[in-house]
């Protein structure tokens, strides 16, 4: 097979760009602070008994470890749970989110914190959080033609003024 | 009737096969119009510009826009012109006509019903809907006509690709020692791809999604009829594509005044696209609970791999481009891109067609980067993405390629190049702000798919400009795609009026490294298809077993969610739906009566 | 600009009677053939390098500044 010089030229180029980017993501999944992906580590359940799951019958924000908060968040047509999601600053929180309903979205605007919440899926995602401040939260997925009033807010309060509770 | 100066015309040789393609054409276009229309009153709305519809009906917009342009504009474009392609490139009448009529009735009734089952949507005293936009995630539930309509379709296409397989056995026991012509090999390639993807939405629609809705099963599994979708519906973005790089391949360097700078390396292309097409699906699911990051992983080196046929494409037709430049007395290293035929309207809109690719294709590397596809993920950046690649690599090559096939399949010409001109210079205009505006918004933290993106509670921050001008920007560039929509459709309909005229005909010329400079072992089909599923089963065995294991085929309990609030009585619902698709389908009849 | 080219192949110099058919009739109206030992593409090496290095940059930018550089990383 006749194969032009520029041609393979380009070939290993985009050889190279490809091995690149697999790179690029590989040191990002590995390196300080490595990033994780939403996986499968979560448990499975019965979105239609939720209400009397020990954690998402009640959903809310509980202290876990010395700075470590869990904040477990049900999504259902059309709003989160709790809302706000109160936590205090310099803090390692992990979100537990699941669905009531339909299959939505929970991302934390202007930010990485992002995943998909699937009905009898719990996605886990751990982040670490610094300075005090608001965050919106949005669903991004198509849950219902309520969709669009679908948010709530993150708020990020200094340690001393956390009162330690849900606040629902 | 006046004369031209060239051959015989397709129409000429196979009119009945121009009538088939015609006919496909026509109802890719008047799906293509009414999708432009929600178009615009999406980019309205959202933008908060002009609000003329309850933001309800926004999601009845949004699925009418999704399935009218990603399911029935892209894929009657497709079987038209592979119709056009295999007919000509194997140069015989098809088999049996009877067949290829049937399959494009099949497709028609499948996509009105589906169709029509939507658009009732904004008639609520009907109580039927089907707003589950093109992707219909469970538990979120379409009436079951929504899901029928899609079967019937598919297995339209599923006879489509038959016929050509049959067009292909006849011709080769003709032509035992032949190479298969570049274009056919380019169908059956895309077919075979397209056989191994719609396993996944058939057993999803088929065995889930259908009986669900018509109440036969209780409960389905979210995330496995999710996976299932995009078992299909990454490769479904190539099977959109591949009738673009026919054009690319096979039309473009005739138009440019060139020859296709190497048929060997087109094949390697369309055979790397058979096999890395479909193992890829996972990457729409990067933000999945219940998928394992080591399937995440896989996906996402297998997708980065699959950049190598579209890198390679961008070559060999930017190099074929350059060498009609160079025919045509073009000189310099970038002097020659000044020879090329600007003033003609398939070979501009083409161009501008691929230079969009080229920057889709860079926010696509970004959407691939798994872990990177957090900054991103369902917000508007994904529209600004593929409205580069479908919405104008494909969409716009397609029309480009019309203003060049126009004659060839009525021996009529265009109503006028200079407006097909403007026509493709305003929807580069159009999208370059439309997409713009939606990429940057999408790194605000914009979402897409919503009605209304503006929230209670908080306010996105930008770094620079600000969202109002952000809108401003998508919803003038989303107006004047519209208008480009309208003077494409304008301009072809003005077209028929022309009056007939013989030697309109164009041939295409032979590539410059041909066929026979490649292995024969590139057009072993079977081989091909056998490693293309091999690939799919190690790509898919692992991640599906793991979601039927966690939580069974038909998932852990919940129940259907109805897009339909109201049903009343069901005898009537069925006695109006009737109604109107048999009233749909006589205008449709009608229509297709004038276009033959 | 070689107005001359351009127009005799754009069909403008044929007439009205071209006026609406897109692309040439024929090649014949070329300035010259090349073959492909006679032709290498080096205006597409060019071209395609300057897009590479337009790729490489951009995702530099998008991951490192963009991505990176975003708050609230998600580590577990
Ligand atoms: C007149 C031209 C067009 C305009 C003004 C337009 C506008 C838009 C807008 C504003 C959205 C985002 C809606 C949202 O997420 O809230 C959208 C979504 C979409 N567009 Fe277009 N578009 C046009 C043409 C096209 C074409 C030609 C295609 C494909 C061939 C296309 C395919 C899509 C798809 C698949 C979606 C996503 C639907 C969904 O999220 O379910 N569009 N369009
Ligand atoms: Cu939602
Ligand atoms: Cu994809």
């Amino acid at each position: 097979m006749h194969i032009h010089q520029y041609e393979k030229l380009w070939l290993g180029l985009s050889l190279l760009l490809i091995v690149g980017f697999v790179a690029t993501v590989t040191y990002g999944a590995v390196g300080t602070p490595a990033i994780s992906m939403i996986g499968d580590d979560g448990d499975t359940l019965n979105p239609n008994a939720i209400d009397d799951h020990p954690e998402f019958g009640d959903p809310g924000v509980e202290k876990v470890g010395e700075s470590e908060y869990a904040a477990y968040v049900v999504a259902r047509q059309f709003m989160f749970q709790p809302d706000p999601i109160v936590v205090p600053a310099n803090t390692t929180v992990t979100f537990y989110v699941t669905s009531a309903d339909v299959i939505h979205g929970f991302s934390v605007v202007g930010t990485n914190a992002n995943t998909m919440v699937i009905p009898g899926e719990v996605a886990e995602l751990t982040v670490e959080i610094n300075d005090p401040g608001e965050y919106g939260i949005v669903c991004h997925e198509y849950c219902g033609n309520g969709h669009h009033g679908m948010e709530g807010l993150l708020k990020v309060v200094p340690a001393d003024e956390y009162d330690g509770g849900d606040a629902e | 009737m006046s004369t031209g100066s060239g051959a015989a015309t397709f129409v000429d040789r196979y009119p009945e096969e121009a009538s088939i393609v015609r006919q496909a054409f026509f109802v890719a276009f008047v799906a293509f119009g009414l999708g432009a229309l929600f178009g615009v009153i999406q980019a309205l709305h959202r933008t908060d510009i002009l609000r003329f519809i309850p933001s309800t009906d926004y999601y009845t917009v949004l699925t009418a826009h999704g399935v009218l342009l990603v399911i029935v504009f892209t894929i009657f474009f497709l079987v038209g012109l592979f119709q056009w392609a295999i007919t000509r490139s194997f140069d015989r009448p098809v088999e049996d006509i009877r067949i290829t009529k049937a399959w494009l009735a099949l497709m028609s009734v499948g996509s009105v019903v589906t169709g029509v089952t939507i658009l009732l949507g904004f008639v609520d005293e009907v109580g039927i809907s089907a707003d589950v936009l093109f992707t219909f995630y469970a538990p979120l539930q379409a009436h079951p006509l929504f899901y029928a309509g899609l079967a019937v379709f598919l297995v339209g296409t599923w006879i489509a690709g038959a016929d050509w397989f049959r067009s292909w056995l006849a011709w080769n026991a003709e032509h035992p020692d032949d190479r298969i012509p570049l274009q056919a090999f380019v169908v059956l390639t895309t077919m075979l791809m397209w056989y191994i993807a719609t396993i996944g939405v058939a057993v999803a629609v088929l065995f889930f999604l259908l009986p669900w809705s018509l109440g036969l099963i209780e409960t389905v599994n979210p995330l496995l009829t999710r996976t299932l979708f995009w078992f299909f519906g990454h490769p479904v973005v190539y099977f959109w594509l591949m009738p673009a790089y026919l054009l690319w391949y096979t039309v473009l360097p005739k138009i440019a005044g060139g020859r296709l700078f190497s048929d060997p390396l087109a094949r390697v292309v369309f055979v790397l696209f058979l096999l890395l097409s479909t193992p890829v699906g996972i990457h729409h699911q990067y933000l999945d609970p219940g998928i394992a990051e080591s399937f995440k992983f896989i996906a996402m080196t297998n997708t980065m791999f699959l950049l190598l046929p579209s890198l390679l494409t961008a070559f060999t037709v930017v190099a074929s481009v350059e060498h009609g430049a160079r025919q045509r007395g073009g000189t310099g290293l970038f002097g020659w891109l000044r020879a090329l035929p600007w003033r003609d309207p398939a070979f501009t809109g083409m161009m501008l067609a691929g230079l969009m690719f080229a920057a889709g294709g860079f926010s696509g590397m970004i959407n691939a980067g798994m872990n990177i596809n957090y900054l991103v993920h369902n917000t508007l950046w994904v529209p600004g993405h593929f409205h580069l690649t479908v919405g104008t690599a494909v969409a716009l090559t397609m029309m480009a390629g019309t203003y060049w096939l126009w004659p060839q399949l009525t021996n009529r010409r265009l109503y006028s190049r200079p407006i097909g001109l403007l026509q493709v210079v305003v929807w580069f205009g159009g999208m370059a702000l439309m997409s713009n505006a939606m990429h940057v918004s999408g790194l605000y933290g914009i979402p897409r798919r919503t009605a209304e993106p503006q929230y209670q509670g908080f306010d996105f921050s930008t770094a620079f400009g600000s969202v109002a001008e952000l809108n401003v920007q998508l919803a003038i560039g989303g107006t004047l795609l519209f208008v480009s929509a309208l003077l494409f459709l304008a301009n072809l309909a003005f077209s028929w009026g022309n009056p007939t005229t013989s030697g309109l005909g164009q041939t295409l010329p032979p590539a410059l490294s041909g066929p026979d400079d490649s292995p024969r072992v590139l057009d072993n089909m079977r081989l091909w298809a056998a490693i293309a599923l091999v690939l799919v089963a190690l790509a898919y065995a692992l991640p599906l077993g793991a979601i039927v294991a966690d939580s069974g085929l038909f998932g852990p309990g919940g129940d259907a969610y109805p897009v339909t609030v109201v049903l009343n009585s069901v005898a009537v619902t069925a006695e109006r739906l009737t109604a109107s698709v048999g009233a749909t389908l006589a205008d449709v009849g009608g229509v297709l009566e004038v276009i033959r | 600009m070689n107005e001359g080219m351009v127009s005799a192949d754009d069909g403008a110099t044929h007439g009205d009677l071209e006026r609406s058919v897109s692309a040439p009739p024929d090649q014949a109206d070329v300035d010259r053939t090349l073959s492909h030992e006679e032709f290498d593409p080096k205006g597409t090496l060019a071209l395609i390098l300057v897009y590479f290095a337009i790729l490489v940059g951009m995702w530099v930018f998008m991951y490192f500044v963009e991505f990176l550089g975003n708050g609230l990383t998600v580590v577990g």
